[in-house]
């Protein structure tokens, strides 16, 4: 049988300024202090974001070296 | 009244580290490094700006992962697993 196993979630970006930030954004529009698990989904998709630039990138990098050799 | 201090939620050392899992052998210049700050800082803004209209769009006073998710879907066509459990996705 499969054994399940669990680590913590550690957020990519700064958690308390991330928040910080968060809330005065959702201030301006007259809203209540955000959620923690909206942080940490706002965390994660910043993450993947910038994966896939880097992703992309690295790609790309490669590619103009090989025109250099050439 | 004093105006808050601008902190910077994405560490410089969270990019390496994203590098180096994306390609160990990969470098990067600090110019690059700096756009993929401001890349980042400007996608939280607009991101968590939207999710904000949207909850007001649904006459709620707290945004909720839900307005996050439908914006991240819609506009970034991404979708991250394991948040909210009221229906599954593929």
């Amino acid at each position: 049988a499969g054994q399940l196993q669990s680590c913590k979630d550690e957020n990519f970006l700064h958690t308390p300024s991330l928040m910080c930030r968060l809330n005065a954004i959702a201030k301006k529009y007259g809203l209540e202090n955000v959620p923690q698990d909206v942080g940490s989904l706002v965390s994660h998709a910043t993450q993947e974001l910038l994966r896939t630039f880097v992703e992309k990138l690295s790609v790309i990098a490669e590619h103009r070296l090989e025109i250099y050799k050439n | 009244s004093s105006a808050p201090q601008p902190v910077s939620v994405l560490d410089r050392r969270r990019i390496e580290e994203l590098v180096k899992e994306v390609d160990s052998l990969e470098q990067m210049d600090d110019d690059v490094e700096d756009m993929l700050m401001q890349i980042a800082d400007d996608f939280i803004d607009n991101v968590v700006s939207a999710a904000c209209q949207l909850a007001k769009h649904r006459k709620s006073n707290t945004v909720e992962v839900k307005d996050v998710q439908m914006h991240l879907e819609r506009c970034w066509n991404m979708w991250i697993p394991g948040f909210g459990s009221e229906e599954l996705k593929p």
